[in-house]
């Protein structure tokens, strides 16, 4: 009997330990869910209000520490180089990234806040959603102005 | 006959002259910028009290600063009726008299909705704006577009301060 109950209690304390070991390891990939860091985002949406053709624009997200605020800046560079800047919030793995698609002559401007949660520890934002705003103004959309929809991903670079 | 060519000569140069003199005059009377200081009053569109899901938003007035760095352009709403530390962020464009621009709700508490605002406006002067504003919250909302609960208003702006030195380029 004797030696039978030490065997369990030595069981114990090793399955004890392994529990332990897991949660600080789940805790430590948990706060690696802040948002703060280098992303490529690829960002699929229609190429125009109301159209059913859409384009994909893969970005990279510089994204600055937000310290104590709650919303950070961020700086995006499409495929041309051209820089220009985001803001971005987060609660838990909730995250938000807001920018505005400057005017040129191939694309149509716009406003686009991405949502999405960041996952694996902190690498990856799968499926994620895109509100694009148009500049159309639209009196029959509750927003105004002709919106769309489009999806996104992102991959931390570091 | 010599002396008429000449004339039109002269008359053709001189125009070329003084279009290529007022270009540069007329581009920089339309070009308009956000940056700097603004007190922005919204009230909602239609006199709906809250969104269609039940969201609300506070206080009416917004004392809003707007910074161009190169092509860096940043806005920050000063909430000090709330808090010297909050201050939302956003970003802006201008494209001729229209702008547009679009900000990120400040949430502190996480269990409740949280959203983005996009403003669309124009400059009626160089130092006031006017336009409608939609927020978009994290709330879905299938009877929308969007799929998001959206509440719009209508913003008029007066310019308090000018941009700082160097703040727009």
């Amino acid at each position: 009997m004797n030696f039978l109950a030490a065997y369990f209690r030595n069981h114990l304390a090793r399955a004890l330990t392994v529990v332990v070991v897991v949660l600080a390891a789940a805790s430590t990939a948990f706060s690696g869910n802040e948002l703060a860091g280098r992303w490529t985002l690829t960002i699929t949406f229609p190429d125009g209000p109301g159209s059913t053709t859409t384009r994909t624009q893969t970005v990279t997200l510089e994204v600055f520490p937000r310290g104590e605020s709650l919303h950070g800046r961020a700086n995006l560079t499409d495929g041309a180089g051209k820089r220009y800047g985001a803001t971005w919030r987060q609660v838990g793995k909730r995250v938000s990234i807001a920018y505005e698609l400057p005017c040129s002559g191939d694309t149509q401007c716009a406003s686009l806040i991405l949502q999405g949660r960041v996952k694996g520890g902190g690498i990856v934002i799968k499926k994620g959603s895109v509100i694009v705003v148009w500049d159309t103004p639209n009196n029959r959309n509750p927003a105004l102005f002709d919106t769309s929809n489009g999806t996104f991903r992102g991959d931390r670079i570091e | 006959m010599k002396s008429t060519a000449l004339v039109r000569v002269a008359v053709i140069i001189f125009s070329i002259l003084g279009l290529s003199l007022e270009a540069p005059t007329a581009k920089l009377q339309t070009e308009h910028t956000l940056a700097g200081e603004w007190l922005v009053t919204s009230s909602p569109i239609n006199g709906q009290t809250a969104s269609p899901k039940g969201v609300s938003l506070g206080f009416p007035d917004r004392d809003m600063v707007f910074e161009q760095q190169g092509d860096i352009r940043i806005g920050v709403v000063l909430r000090e009726d709330v808090g010297h530390d909050v201050r939302p962020l956003g970003v802006w464009r201008v494209n001729g008299d229209q702008f547009s621009t679009t900000f990120q709700l400040w949430c502190p508490n996480e269990d409740g909705p949280c959203g983005s605002i996009v403003m669309r406006g124009r400059f009626v002067r160089e130092d006031r704006i006017s336009g409608t504003m939609t927020a978009f919250f994290d709330v879905f909302d299938d009877s929308t577009p969007t799929g998001y609960d959206s509440w719009t208003f209508s913003f008029v702006g007066n310019r308090t301060a000018a941009a700082a030195s160097g703040g727009s380029n």
